[in-house]
Parts: C-alpha cells; sequence; structure tokens
C-alpha cells in the first residue's frame, strides 16, 4: 500500500511550514516535504521581510520568537549621477526616531535558522517532516493530482498537494498547470556575504539599508529597470550584498551576466566612496551565492493570471508568481498565500471536493488580498526603465523615490490601511500584539534570545516600559468597542487614503525630511526607549499576557 | 561526501546528484545564451553546440533553463539531499 496523506506540501520555504502547521493543527495528516538535507539550506536572498508580513501574516510568527539578524528603519538610497565624482543625491525613506528602531519597518534575516524555526513550529504542531527528497512529478489520475512521485521513485498519495516549490515552479510545469516563465521575468541575483564587526555596522549603516542605483553606464546597478541596484542589507555581524539583473532585456536579448556581475562587482568595491572607505578596510567575504527571482512576473498580466490551482493542488508563494515586483520582497506574498491555502484546504477537504472549481476560491482570495494584489502589481520598475532612456536625473531621482523612497506612500497607503482595517475587525486587540510583537522582536535581537523557549522572568510588570505597556493595554482594552466602531466605518474610506497622501505629498514629505534632520534632538528619548526594552523582564512581551 | 570551491566560498557541493541538467543536441543551436548566465561555469561550446562541462558548481538556479528558446536545456532537481547547500543565503 502506497502512503496516504491528506495533504503533501512541497518545499519547506517561507510557505511551506506556515501551510503545513495550519493543516496540521487542523487535524490532517499532513505531510512536508524538502529537497534539501536540512531545510533552509538552498534559500539565498538578502533579506529584509517588510514589517507588513509580520503584521497581517501567520499569528505564530508574529507571536513567536523568530530569529533575527537586525531590525530595519528604512532604506537609505544613493542616486548616482557620477561615481568617480560621487555627484550622489540621497533618498531616503525612513521611521524617525525615536519610533524606530524598536517600531520596524521590517527585519533582516538569514534564510536557513528563520527556516529551519518555522518548520520546527509546523512539526510541533503535528506535520510530518521528510527531507532529502524531491517531489520529481505528481500523480495524476483522470486528470486529478493525488499525490507526487519523489526521486526514489516512491509514490506517495495525498487527498490534497500544497505546492510551495520556489519561483523556478517546475513541478506545476511538470503538472501541465502552468508554462515556464520567459527569461525577461527572472532576475539572476548575485548575492555575497561578508564578515564585518558589529560596531562598524552599527555605526556606517545603523538600521537602514544601503541601495544604490545610476545610470547604466556608471555600471553600478544592472540596466536600470530590469533588476535592482546595488542592495546591502546590515545583519548582526555581517553584510548582506546583492545585485540583480533580468536574464533577458527588452527585446529578448541576454547580457552576459558572468562579465556583468564580475565588472560591476569590482568597480562598485573599489568606487563606491561608502563601501571603499568605511566597511572594505573591515569585511571579509565569507560567501558568494546566486539564485533566480521572478520580481517582473507580476507585471505581465498573462504570466499574473496563469492558473494557480488544478483538481487536487494550489499553488502557494513563489511557485505561484507572488514575488514583489514593489519592494522586491517575496516572503509576506508566500505567508498570506500559504495561510490562504491551507484554509482552503481544509475546507475542500471537509467537503470533500478538490476540484479546480472548489480551490479557485483561493484564487479569488488572493486576487483580493490588498497587500500582495500591490506587490505583484508594483509598476515602479517601468519608471527606471524610462530614467534610462530619457537620461534626465529628474526622472531617475523621481523613479527611485517612488519605488524605494517615501514616494511609495502614494500607492502603498490604501493597501496598509485595509489590512490595518481588516486586522482589527478580526481581532480588537491586534494592537496590543502588534506592540508587543515590536518589543519583543527588539529584545530578542539584543540578547539572542531566539526559538521557542518560553518566556523566562518574573511575571510582575516591571520598570517604565511595563507600566506604559500596561497603560496602552488598558487603553486599547477600554477603547476596543470604539476601534471596532470605526475599523467597520472606515472600511470604505480607505480607498481615499492613496489619493490624498498624493494631494498632500509635498506636504507630507517636508515633514519627513524635517523630522529626520531634528533626530538629533530625540536621541535621548530614542536611547532611553531602546535602554528600557533592552533591560526589561521580558515576560511583560508575552504575547499571552 | 561535500565538495567546496575556491571561488564560491560559503558554500558545500553534496555529490551524486545525478544528470539533473540535460541539453537536447538536436535542439541546440549553440547561441551560447546558456553560457552567458551561467555563474557557476558550468557550460562549455563544443563542435559549435552547448555541452556540459562540468555541474560540480551548480547553484541550480535554472538561469540555463530560462534562457534556452529553443527548449534545448531540460532542467530539474537534483537528487533529494544532494546538490549545493549554504549556511548563509
Amino acid at each position: 500500500m502506497p502512503q496516504e496523506y491528506d495533504v503533501i506540501v512541497v518545499g519547506a520555504g517561507f510557505a511551506g511550514p506556515v501551510a503545513a502547521k495550519k493543516c496540521a493543527e487542523a487535524g490532517l495528516k499532513t505531510l512536508l516535504l524538502e529537497r534539501s538535507e536540512n531545510p533552509g539550506e538552498k534559500v539565498i536572498s538578502g533579506l529584509t521581510i517588510p514589517i507588513y508580513g509580520f503584521l497581517f501574516g501567520p499569528s505564530f510568527i508574529r507571536d513567536g520568537n523568530p530569529p533575527i539578524e537586525r531590525p530595519v528603519d528604512g532604506i537609505r538610497n544613493y542616486v548616482i549621477y557620477d561615481i568617480t565624482a560621487a555627484d550622489i543625491d540621497i533618498v531616503e525613506l525612513r521611521i524617525p526616531r525615536p519610533l524606530s528602531p524598536v517600531i520596524a519597518f521590517g527585519y533582516n534575516a538569514y534564510c536557513k535558522p528563520f527556516i529551519e524555526w518555522e518548520v520546527e513550529k509546523a512539526v510541533e504542531s503535528g506535520a510530518e517532516l521528510m527531507t532529502s527528497t524531491t517531489a520529481v512529478n505528481v500523480i495524476k489520475e483522470n486528470g486529478h493530482i493525488k499525490g507526487v512521485i519523489t526521486d526514489r521513485g516512491e509514490k506517495i498519495g495525498a487527498r490534497i498537494v500544497i505546492d510551495c516549490e520556489g519561483s523556478q515552479g517546475i513541478l506545476a510545469v511538470k503538472a501541465g498547470i502552468r508554462e515556464k516563465y520567459p527569461p525577461e521575468a527572472i532576475s539572476l541575483a548575485d548575492t555575497y556575504d561578508y564578515e564585518c564587526p558589529r560596531e562598524v555596522i552599527d555605526r556606517v549603516f545603523g538600521h537602514t539599508l544601503r541601495f544604490c542605483w545610476g545610470f547604466d553606464e556608471q555600471m553600478i546597478a544592472p540596466p536600470l529597470g530590469h533588476g535592482n541596484g546595488l542592495m546591502s542589507w546590515p545583519y548582526k555581524n555581517s553584510i548582506h550584498w546583492m545585485q540583480d539583473q533580468c536574464l533577458a532585456l527588452d527585446g529578448g536579448q541576454v547580457p552576459n551576466l558572468v562579465r556583468l556581475f564580475d565588472e560591476y562587482h569590482e568597480n562598485i568595491i573599489s568606487q563606491l566612496p561608502w563601501w571603499r572607505d568605511e566597511i572594505a578596510p573591515h569585511a571579509v567575504m565569507r560567501a558568494r551565492m546566486w539564485e533566480g527571482f521572478e520580481i517582473f512576473v507580476g507585471l505581465d498580466g498573462r504570466l499574473r493570471n496563469m492558473p494557480n490551482v488544478a483538481d487536487g493542488m494550489i499553488l502557494v508563494g513563489d511557485a505561484a508568481g507572488l514575488e514583489s515586483t514593489g519592494l522586491c520582497d517575496g516572503v509576506p506574498a508566500a505567508w498570506f498565500s500559504a495561510d490562504i491555502a491551507a484554509d482552503i484546504a481544509i475546507e475542500s477537504l471537509k467537503t470533500n471536493d478538490t476540484s479546480a472549481a472548489f480551490l479557485s476560491k483561493y484564487d479569488r482570495r488572493i486576487k483580493a488580498h490588498p497587500i500582495i494584489q500591490w506587490t505583484i502589481t508594483c509598476k515602479g520598475r517601468w519608471n527606471l526603465r524610462q530614467a534610462q532612456e530619457s537620461h534626465r536625473r529628474k526622472d531617475l531621482k523621481a523613479g527611485v523615490n517612488y519605488q524605494f523612497g517615501p514616494g511609495i506612500l502614494t500607492h502603498v497607503g490604501t493597501p496598509l490601511t485595509r489590512c490595518i482595517l481588516g486586522a482589527m475587525r478580526k481581532d480588537l486587540l491586534v494592537m496590543i500584539k502588534w506592540v508587543k510583537m515590536f518589543m519583543r522582536y527588539y529584545y530578542n535581537w539584543e540578547h539572542e534570545r531566539f526559538g521557542g523557549e518560553k518566556l523566562s522572568g518574573k511575571p510582575n510588570v516591571r520598570g517604565v516600559i511595563g507600566i506604559n505597556l500596561l497603560l496602552f493595554n488598558l487603553l486599547v482594552i477600554v477603547l476596543s468597542p470604539l476601534s471596532l466602531v470605526m475599523a467597520w466605518l472606515l472600511a470604505p474610506l480607505a480607498w481615499t487614503v492613496n489619493p490624498i497622501i498624493k494631494l498632500l505629498r509635498p506636504l507630507i514629505e517636508l515633514i519627513l525630511r524635517g523630522w529626520i534632520k531634528m533626530e538629533p534632538l530625540f536621541t535621548p528619548l530614542t536611547n532611553y526607549t531602546v535602554n528600557s526594552v533592552k533591560q526589561s523582564d521580558a515576560s511583560i512581551f508575552d504575547p499571552g499576557k | 561526501m561535500s565538495r567546496k570551491s575556491h571561488k564560491f566560498p560559503g558554500v558545500e557541493w553534496i555529490g551524486d546528484t545525478g544528470n539533473f541538467i540535460s541539453i537536447d543536441e538536436a535542439k541546440c543551436t549553440g547561441c551560447g545564451n546558456c553560457l552567458k548566465v551561467c555563474l557557476g561555469r558550468c557550460f562549455e561550446i563544443h563542435n559549435k553546440l552547448a555541452a556540459i562541462k562540468s555541474l560540480d558548481e551548480c547553484m541550480e538556479c535554472a538561469a540555463c533553463w530560462y534562457v534556452c528558446g529553443e527548449g534545448a536545456i531540460d532542467f530539474s532537481w537534483p537528487r533529494g539531499g544532494t546538490g549545493y547547500r549554504s549556511d548563509w543565503g
């Protein structure tokens, strides 16, 4: 008798464990299949998981202690017009002090430990993990997917398969659900990891990512709009560094990436002033890796609308083409879609209907998700391509501003507001969980307190943070009936947030710039907040309290 | 048994992968796109057609598969538990 499961989740990356955990919790016999020997060791990315992933993603991540490398307050963009003359403009998108760094824009992480942590949670919930096993094809009976075939030729049966394979999506291609992406939709990311002392990173980067953009002849970024500029991420004791470039340019020409990446890397490390002078003397290269990303899939309506369900199968995250064309993040959409896929799988098994017609509910929910839809359709990259053509400084700066600077507020405002109001309608006390998450994550980062351990410490609330947190909790609880009314009443108005921000943009940018200029004034308050969180009794951040 | 490469620190390769990339000579036009995008330098041109030199430094990105307009390259995954691995992704 072949083995039989209710659910097989293919791929233990960021998405797989989320789907597997939820299915296992619902009492379904769940198998999480992974081709590598240890989960996460074949996942490569420079990684900031934006905050919306944590706020609106799976609650076990929000309320848990996943391993992170650094809380991030935003992005500092270097818009480079002439690298040899150091003719450089700066565009900054940051959560200002004293809100940051505790209130974070996102969290940096190494993929492997984060994924291992997620997998551990899925296994604790009852999912079965099978590693060193590649799913090479699906089992099909009368066109209906009934399980997978492994590289050992073993057939494993399942009532439903959740495919979290990643961007290549070979299983879905073999199953005849999707076609292979064209090379212009895929970007190859050349990634480096440098060891660097924490004090150097604290001094040079602080909590801010550094991205560099330039016209093509500056050899700082790949041909504009066909990839990302140079991106660098401060981790705790290391720096991640990445350039990426489409496998084909407009017109189908395939660039010589072997040469291009080497030339650009050499040019940047020898010419980019802050890298050359401040980082290079302290940094030691530890790893060089690369991976393909599907960040342009969403920009093509036909590719975006390829099926993500079939009879007996649901595609999730990158395997469903959900990598972001906006901030270039894949994890939040992977988490959201894995969560939705698990809900639909559970429902379909209850009603014993795993047909594509039933599972198309998944597609409808993906298309109704404000953040997923925003991230995969953001058109910012076209502005950069046009800037290269016009070759005007103004266009380059505006393009960077729109996608990675304050201009992002003109298109993220509405989806973010809709998600915040939606989360409040579902859980009136969600604000308390968010605030505790920010503090707990910061505390965990400082003390490297990750994993599944219970929060220790005295159960009583201690210190100023504790008192403030208690007051905040009381306020949220007292005002909760009012916030419920507001969450419903304001819902239709969420659509006006983007136009309003667009209208007030000059004023908003002025305020942000002014605030950032005045930041030194807030240094004592920032230090006080950070130290209070650091020295708190960790048990006050326990989400259950 | 794992292998390292001085060109690509921080990565190990575990052998016995099987032939997870193959080239159909009848379809290959020798355009060389696969050579241009393979950072692991796995391909070479042999008798005017693409050939696999070695998959020893392949990082399984599938770039070769994407850029082969003729569909001459078939890409699957290495056997479970083999191929590249890294702690620093």
